[in-house]
């Protein structure tokens, strides 16, 4: 698929903008990873479907911005900031984390990241279904991740029921 | 963000963007009409879209982005090089706590590995000394930034949490490559490439830069970095897998990763004071 950078710009670099900020608390940083986030889907544009470029790119901004902050040490803002932080952090036994493919997770050729999963559902509000729409699996797909970051939810005395 | 009384970020989004279903965006405005700061809410974010795009032009955010791409398609594919020019940053960046710095990516000339000249690496108006192919052997190579200039570090050099260190490589030949690291702490840390679960294509000769410099940390007694090559693509994980073996055992310090025949590694260490 071809893609006219100007215009994804123009319609969403604004909502990954507020996105990067959310989660990395830090304004250079949030525009740093922007441009990361839309050199991404750039890169694979051979793979995109212009179906929800919103959900796609909130999806990249999580991931890129979960990376940067992997083994970061900052002391966390507020209880968002630090679960962000711990999910970030944490072991995601089911995954490759760093080592594994953004774009293979987001294009469904591997499941989704627990990690993303988490942020999407702890962080973000999102229900469990709604989660589970936006990775492309089941409920209990879903809630079986969440329950890998077993570390976090015994934290958060989460019940994903 | 998640209250559950309240539209949560993401909803009010794809509200402006009007990224729902019919019935689904229907809903959800009506749901924010409902809420004491929904409309206003709405309205914040929409002028918070029209001042980011003042703030950060198109023009020139597509700059950036295509010269972030091309550099990382350029490393990708191995392209031929072209004499050194100053360009921003690749999206090959840090997986950690990491300074968003412009960085130079200087890249290489195709000299003939036998009679491989030195290049020359700036950044941020920093000279760096030249380093010639020795050996044929990889190896990395530290300086620590500091308002003064560069320098470059030794290996087992002490250093200090809050240090920014600028990694590079000199491949000698090795074409694909991962650059990682381990501290005291016992966690690893994936430099390159940033993402995708293969290695990354390396500049064969002379010494490169990573886009962005490195913040060290606060974990205790040490920081050591793995650059690990190859004369072929190879996959990361195995890497990494040796990695938080290593990271986890009590020789991370010293020791080496235990990784699949066909690959080699160097390692920089910098031991950490307090």
């Amino acid at each position: 698929m071809s893609i006219d950078v100007e215009a994804y710009y123009r319609r969403y670099g604004p909502q990954v903008l507020r996105r990067c900020r959310f989660l990395l608390r830090d304004e250079e940083k949030a525009v740093d990873a922007m441009h990361d986030v839309f050199v991404q889907l750039l890169r694979y544009r051979g793979a995109l479907k212009d179906s929800a470029p919103s959900s796609l790119l909130h999806r990249i901004a999580t991931t890129v911005c979960l990376n940067k902050l992997r083994g970061a040490k900052r002391r966390p803002e507020d209880r968002e900031d630090e679960l962000v932080l711990q999910i970030a952090s944490a072991e995601d036994p089911e995954s490759r984390t760093a080592a594994r493919g953004v774009l293979d997770r987001l294009f469904g050729r591997v499941p989704a990241s627990s990690q993303d999963i988490a942020v999407l559902h702890l962080v973000d509000g999102m229900t469990l279904e709604e989660t589970a729409r936006e990775v492309g699996m089941s409920v209990s797909g879903v809630r079986k991740r969440l329950r890998a970051l077993s570390a976090v939810l015994q934290e958060l005395e989460l019940e994903a029921a | 963000m998640n209250s559950p009384q309240r539209t949560p970020d993401w909803l009010l989004e794809r509200i402006a963007l009007g990224e729902l279903s019919p019935e689904e965006l229907a809903a959800a405005r009506a749901r924010l009409a409902r809420e004491p700061d929904g409309p206003a809410r709405l309205a914040a974010l929409e002028a918070d879209s029209r001042a980011t795009l003042e703030r950060l032009p198109p023009r020139q955010v597509v700059r950036e982005i295509e010269a972030r791409a091309s550099s990382a398609a350029a490393s990708a594919s191995r392209k031929e090089a072209r004499p050194p020019s100053r360009r921003l940053a690749p999206a090959w960046g840090l997986l950690v706590p990491a300074l968003a710095t412009v960085a130079l990516f200087v890249l290489a000339r195709p000299d003939d590995l036998a009679d491989s000249g030195p290049d020359r690496l700036t950044t941020s108006g920093d000279s760096f000394e030249t380093t010639r192919i020795k050996g044929l052997a990889p190896q990395l190579v530290v300086h620590r930034q500091a308002a003064a200039g560069s320098e470059r570090l030794t290996d087992g050099a002490p250093a200090a949490a809050g240090d920014v260190v600028q990694l590079a490589y000199v491949a000698a030949g090795r074409t694909h490559g991962v650059i990682l690291s381990v501290d005291g702490r016992g966690s690893v840390t994936l430099h390159a490439p940033d993402v995708g679960s293969h290695s990354v294509a390396l500049a064969p000769s002379g010494t490169h830069m990573l886009p962005r410099a490195y913040e060290l940390d606060d974990a205790p007694r040490f920081e050591r970095f793995f650059f690990v090559t190859a004369e072929a693509p190879f996959d990361v994980e195995p890497v990494l897998a040796a990695a938080r073996a290593l990271a986890e055992g009590s020789d991370a310090r010293s020791g080496e990763l235990s990784l699949p025949e066909g690959l080699t590694q160097v390692s920089f260490t910098l031991e950490k004071q307090r």
